[in-house]
């Protein structure tokens, strides 16, 4: 009884590669997303000419050189990724969330021949390619500006892509807590938001006293602004490399327990 | 029409009875045995054990809480069975425990909850989900063609999935569950909420993928549903199986063939003999019997509107096994 029946007239039962499958994930997130292109469009575009005008001319003026820059150029180079780490951030905890509860879409999915750990798989791959277009949208505004002092700079939305997969995993990290949609502003407003203001963008860490520096290095956000800069000042040291090591072990490490968690949400 | 359906069944039953023991095992389609879950201390499902032959629709009846969806869901991998107890599920060969991918390649499912993406048009949202199956893009246009039309939804394939009613959008969830072509149908109550019409053509499209060789498995707890589409079907209640068959053997084996039910009695005593069994149910009356002469007699004591005599359904042997009372 143990060996059932014959599989001989199913004919191959070949599911698709995990390749075919992440990258339908993806695709699928892609078709959603471009299907309002412009509405969606917009804010990668006008957020950062509002900072610079904003920040960068209003209070650039009361500002000297910081690092032998002005201050505009400075923030200009600190805006390109948090416009990464907003972006994967709501697509990976608004965005998850009503995929997973309101519209269902997850069940939808994996009722076709996928996992569980493909869908997030694609779906983190999915906010790291939006990081990768939000990076690129502020540097064409900033260079727009001539802001951009070097060639180097067009490598700096690969490093928004890596700020997107950190963010959507440790976005979907906590996803896999939440049971109220409303629990997200713990998360804004005590994690995103104070991350974005203590991470060298506006204003540099080594003004800081130590242990405030020792704090902003935990975080992830300051680790991809310290590669976007030395791209965008094109001045590299071997530290850097511990940076991209730190966003790589991050985005491992938090995408897997989240993809743990949701399996067990998902399936039970 | 009654009877010769019955027998069209009970000579099919002999018909696979007599195969031999190899034989049958080929033609499953689904065989579980020993299957338990709990979820923390309510039991889901336990002990239980059933076989589908290929080819079959086969049904599972229960009241809310029977356990007919965790079943179900333990089939595809979307809820897992708990596998320290033993037990066993094997579909068309493969073990959800490890081979949860292979099966749902070639199986489809209808959940009870609308799942489309709300952002997307009906063929945009067949498009997205052929991808999943990893179909190149050319077959797929024609296999949705195929899918739509056999929906009757063709002339929706633009329209956006809100302009959808709620019996397109059910149409649709089983035409993108037909897509890959599937040798397993799985629906969880496909007809809940939808008007007559949808429904009966909700069924034929159910009987027309039998034919084709589809072996269907649904949960309902509509009695007609099951009565009409069903060649097989377990009745559930509290995680357990209380009875199988197909359904005219049921009814024929556990209840009486006619039903009287008197509308607004009270206590007032009725002695109806022993040939008629009754039953209370809130103010109303039900006395069964198999002789329709008798329980024609007592009717002729009310007057019109007082009473229904009718012969006896699913509905009846559901009750009388499940019980009367709220289940929730």
């Amino acid at each position: 009884m143990n060996n059932t029946h014959t599989m001989a007239d199913l004919g191959q039962v070949r599911p698709p590669s995990f390749f075919q499958r992440i990258f339908s994930v993806w695709l699928r997130h892609v078709r959603v997303y471009t299907k309002h292109l412009i509405s969606n469009g917009f804010p990668p575009f006008v957020e950062p000419l509002m900072f610079l005008a904003g920040i960068g001319l209003g209070l650039g003026s009361y500002v000297g050189l910081i690092e032998g820059k002005t201050y505009i150029l400075f923030l200009a180079s600190g805006i390109i990724v948090p416009s990464a780490m907003f972006t994967a951030t709501y697509e990976c905890t608004f965005g998850s969330f009503i995929r997973l509860e309101f519209d269902k879409v997850y069940d939808g999915m994996i009722s076709a021949s996928l996992t569980v750990k493909d869908i997030f798989i694609g779906e983190i791959l999915f906010a790291g390619t939006k990081g990768f277009f939000f990076s690129g949208a502020v540097l064409i505004v900033i260079a727009g500006f001539g802001l951009v002092e070097t060639g180097m700079a067009v490598f700096t939305p690969f490093i928004g892509f890596i700020t997107g997969l950190m963010f959507a995993a440790l976005a979907l990290f906590v996803t896999s807590f939440v049971k109220n949609i409303n629990h997200f502003n713990f998360f804004f407003t005590g994690l995103i938001t104070p991350m974005f203001f203590f991470s060298g963008i506006v204003f540099p860490l080594e003004n800081l006293p130590e242990f405030a520096r020792w704090i902003a290095a935990v975080f992830p956000l300051m680790h991809a602004v310290r590669l976007v800069r030395a791209f965008c000042f094109n001045s590299f040291d071997p530290g850097l490399f511990f940076n991209l090591a730190y966003m790589i072990i991050f985005t491992v490490v938090f995408g897997s327990m989240a993809i743990r968690r949701l399996t067990r949400r998902i399936v039970n | 029409m009654c009877m010769a359906k019955k027998f069209l069944i009970s000579m099919r039953l002999q018909m696979k009875n007599k195969t031999s023991g190899g034989e049958i095992m080929k033609e499953l389609a689904i065989k579980a045995e020993n299957v338990h879950k709990t979820y923390g201390n309510l039991t889901a499902v336990n002990n239980l054990g059933f076989e589908v032959p290929r080819g079959i629709c086969f049904g599972f009846l229960g009241p809310n809480g029977a356990g007919k969806t965790t079943m179900m869901k333990m089939l595809f991998g979307k809820a897992e069975r708990d596998h320290s107890r033993g037990g066993q599920v094997s579909v068309f060969g493969y073990d959800p425990k490890e081979s949860a991918l292979e099966i749902k390649f070639f199986t489809g499912i209808v959940s009870q909850e609308d799942n489309l993406d709300q952002e997307l048009s009906v063929i945009q949202n067949l498009m997205i989900y052929s991808k999943f199956y990893a179909l190149p893009a050319k077959q797929a246009r024609i296999f949705i063609q195929n899918v739509l039309a056999f929906m009757e939804l063709s002339d929706k394939k633009d329209a956006p999935i809100r302009q959808l009613s709620g019996g397109m959008k059910r149409r649709l969830l089983i035409a993108r569950a037909l897509i890959n072509n599937p040798k397993l149908l799985i629906l969880d109550e496909p007809t809940t909420g939808l008007d007559p019409q949808v429904r009966h053509v909700i069924w034929d499209k159910l009987r027309d993928l039998k034919k084709q060789g589809v072996t269907i498995l649904l949960t309902t707890h509509y009695m007609e549903e099951a009565f009409q589409i069903c060649d097989d079907l377990i009745i559930m209640n509290k995680g357990e199986k209380v009875m199988q068959g197909p359904p005219a053997h049921l009814i024929d084996k556990h209840i009486e063939t006619y039903v009287l039910e008197l509308l607004h009695t009270g206590d007032e005593a009725l002695d109806a003999g022993d040939a008629v069994r009754t039953e209370f149910m809130n103010n109303r009356m039900l006395l069964y019997a198999d002789d329709f002469e008798i329980i024609k007699q007592i009717s002729d004591q009310f007057k019109a509107g007082d009473f229904i005599l009718r012969q006896s359904n699913l509905e009846d042997v559901f009750l009388k096994i499940t019980g009367r009372k709220l289940h929730e």
